[in-house]
């Protein structure tokens, strides 16, 4: 799916009548016309991001005429395309519970998938898998979506994000876990979005920074006009770019430098066609930041000592089922070990 | 909660104490009746060890106590005890294989029909989970057209047998008939009927095989191998391979491995594992199968597993054994 040639290619459009997000992403495609495979597979998979019930031009979810745009851009690449929008369940940093239906049906993606032929998925009621992530301790759901053969397109915003500094087209993937809190892994956030990354690359990023938000993020801050379309198939060099746009130094977002050390990659190998009008964004860490570090630190020694404790569980476990076995099997490690 | 089933246990061994009886603690719809073993004293030992009410050496008492029983006799016995249990109107879950050959087979299901009486063969692993989801995603043509099938199961410690196990009369047959027949249901309920076998082993009239090899062809055209052993620790999962893709079930560990080659998660990734087993290791396949056997007697859900489900199994090993080559098989395979 990934074309060597515009692979690290970011355009960046300029778009001023925030209306007209058919025309700007036009533009980028003009710019970059291979933005667009020349075929499709028989499935297009738009993942947006709705991480709460906050209308588009807060900065905090996307737009959901994105999903016209995009599937009148596909179908004219393949009539039959089948095109789905998923997102799944969340809790947000309220611990209020927030359905996917509900986020569909209120921000208007219900009606905009009606008008255009589009499937909804919320992925925490789709068929799921369990995978283990390397460096995560306990296991994470993905839909079972992912098994299928598709075109995959990330949307997200231009945003700070309090403890990860920014977010964009790589934390976006969060959302395709299944379940809807997913704060058990905010330790572990680097390892989780850099493997969930390499699991399911988008083949398509789009960030719409029509209007960003500055402040805490990634749902509590202040909207900024920022008039700027990200487009790109690289999803390390869209979040770059963006950071950029923001003036956050790269060095500065915790899983995109572990992403680029999983990826084997150096920061700056990408391009950028087109303006980017850069601003310095806003950035409250909050009075929470230390509370959150704090719960970070206990988490970790919570699930430290749940894996010592699993640990002695198994070795119990396994002496009392084949003592032989195990006494074989440790005299040989111990034996090696010295 | 309606009316909870009485349940009589026939043979008190190891069966019971690993699987059976911690089954019944997991389904509250059954209560215990009555345990029942040739051997009074092991009768004896398991009711009061496990809280069964009463105890006996007669399988004949279970009908006057029970209304569903578990039969966790040797092989050669299964035919004769459930059928007497089912034509007097008791309910039958049948140990794995359901019995020695086809005609046995047919004359239970026969008892079940003239008893009125539900008859569940215990081939569990259809009840976990791993194989459920293994199952959709073959319905799907995930991996496109089945090309072939891998099998392989044994250990030289997997189970502490008993003489009966070694008798070809008592049993009928080895390493196939009682290792071996976990993944012929598995294939026949993943993948489709059995179309043509040939099989290799190295039984004798007086000793049964406890190393079995047999090369099959499924009515779908795909090709397979099983291979069963009692003497070799061997790989413990089934392979399907398809022509874009395969999906690797473990038979012991909750394990689910799988390769789709055009599928989004395989971009970088040669591929997934997408079960995770839960420490310690446990198995709910026992509890699950009881309910379902439940729910099938209170008419509230058909078997999973009935007598001619478990009569086909034994039909594929049948006739595996029938048609042997001469040729034996060393023990190093």
């Amino acid at each position: 799916m990934e074309n060597a040639k515009n692979v690290k290619k970011v355009v960046a459009v300029t778009v001023e009548e925030h209306d007209e997000v058919a025309r700007a992403f036009g533009a980028a495609l003009r710019q970059e016309p291979e933005l667009l495979p020349a075929s499709l597979p028989p499935q297009v998979v738009i993942k947006p991001n709705l991480c709460d019930i906050t209308a588009w031009e807060t900065g905090v979810t996307t737009d959901p005429r994105w999903m016209g745009v995009l599937a009148r851009e596909f179908r004219a690449v393949r009539p039959d395309v089948r095109i789905r929008v998923v997102e799944s369940d969340a809790v947000s940093a309220y611990k209020h519970y927030r359905s996917c239906d509900e986020t569909f049906e209120r921000l208007g993606w219900v009606d905009a998938a009606r008008a255009e032929g589009v499937e909804l998925i919320n992925l925490s009621r789709a068929e799921t898998m369990e995978i283990r992530l390397k460096g995560v301790p306990s296991p994470v759901r993905i839909p079972q979506i992912f098994l299928e053969e598709m075109f995959f397109v990330s949307i997200a915003n231009l945003k700070v994000h309090g403890y990860t500094r920014m977010t964009g087209i790589l934390k976006n993937s969060l959302g395709l876990l299944a379940d809807a809190d997913i704060s058990a892994l905010h330790p572990y956030l680097s390892a989780t979005i850099s493997q969930m990354h390499q699991l399911f690359p988008p083949d398509l990023c789009i960030i719409d920074g029509r209007i960003g938000l500055e402040g805490h993020g990634p749902i509590m801050g202040d909207a900024v006009r920022m008039d700027s379309l990200l487009v790109g198939r690289d999803a390390l060099a869209v979040d770059e770019a963006a950071c950029r746009l923001m003036e956050i130094p790269v060095q500065e977002v915790p899983y995109l430098r572990r992403t680029a050390k999983d990826l084997g990659r150096e920061f700056g190998e990408f391009e950028i066609t087109g303006e980017l009008r850069p601003r310095k964004f806003a950035f409250d860490r909050g009075g929470g930041h230390p509370a959150i570090l704090t719960k970070f630190a206990s988490r970790r020694l919570h699930e430290n000592m749940a894996a010592i404790s699993n640990r002695w569980i198994d070795r119990a476990y396994r002496f009392k089922r084949e003592p032989g076995a195990f006494m074989k099997s440790a005299i040989s490690k111990l034996t090696r070990s010295r | 909660m309606s009316t909870r089933l009485g349940v009589a246990v026939v043979g008190a061994g190891q069966v019971l104490e690993r699987y059976h009886n911690p089954a019944i603690n997991g389904v509250p719809e059954v209560v215990r009746s009555i345990v029942i073993d040739a051997d009074e004293q092991r009768a004896r030992s398991a009711a009061e060890r496990f809280g069964f009410p009463r105890w006996s050496s007669d399988p004949a008492d279970a009908p006057r106590h029970a209304d569903v029983a578990i039969v966790l006799v040797p092989n050669g016995w299964h035919a004769a005890i459930s059928c007497k249990l089912l034509e007097q109107g008791v309910h039958v879950l049948c140990e794995k294989p359901m019995a020695r050959n086809v005609d046995e087979c047919l004359s239970m299901i026969e008892a079940a029909r003239r008893g009125r009486a539900q008859l569940c063969v215990g081939h569990n692993r259809r009840f976990r989970q791993h194989f459920w989801m293994a199952r959709e995603f073959l319905r799907r043509r995930l991996i496109g057209e089945l090309v072939s099938v891998a099998a392989e199961e044994g250990g030289t410690q997997d189970w502490p047998r008993s003489a009966a196990y070694f008798d070809p009369a008592q049993s009928g047959g080895g390493a196939l008939m009682d290792v071996g027949i976990h993944a012929i249901d598995l294939i026949r309920w993943l993948a489709g009927e059995f179309d043509t076998v040939e099989y290799r082993g190295n039984g004798s009239t007086e000793k049964v095989e406890s190393e079995a090899e047999m090369t099959f062809r499924l009515a779908n055209g795909a090709n397979g191998k099983l291979l069963a052993s009692r003497d070799r620790d061997l790989g413990q999962k089934i392979t399907f391979t398809g022509d874009s893709g395969f999906i690797e079930v473990g038979l012991w560990e909750t394990s689910l491995r799988i390769r789709v080659a055009k599928g989004k998660a395989f971009q970088n990734a040669p591929y997934l594992d997408i079960a995770v087993p839960r420490r310690p290791p446990q198995d709910a396949s026992f509890v699950e199968q009881l309910r379902n056997f439940v729910l099938a007697v209170r008419g509230e859900g058909g078997l999973l597993v009935d007598g001619r489900e478990g009569m086909a199994v034994v039909e594929v090993v049948c006739r595996a054994y029938a048609g042997e080559k001469s040729r034996a098989l060393s023990s190093a395979g």
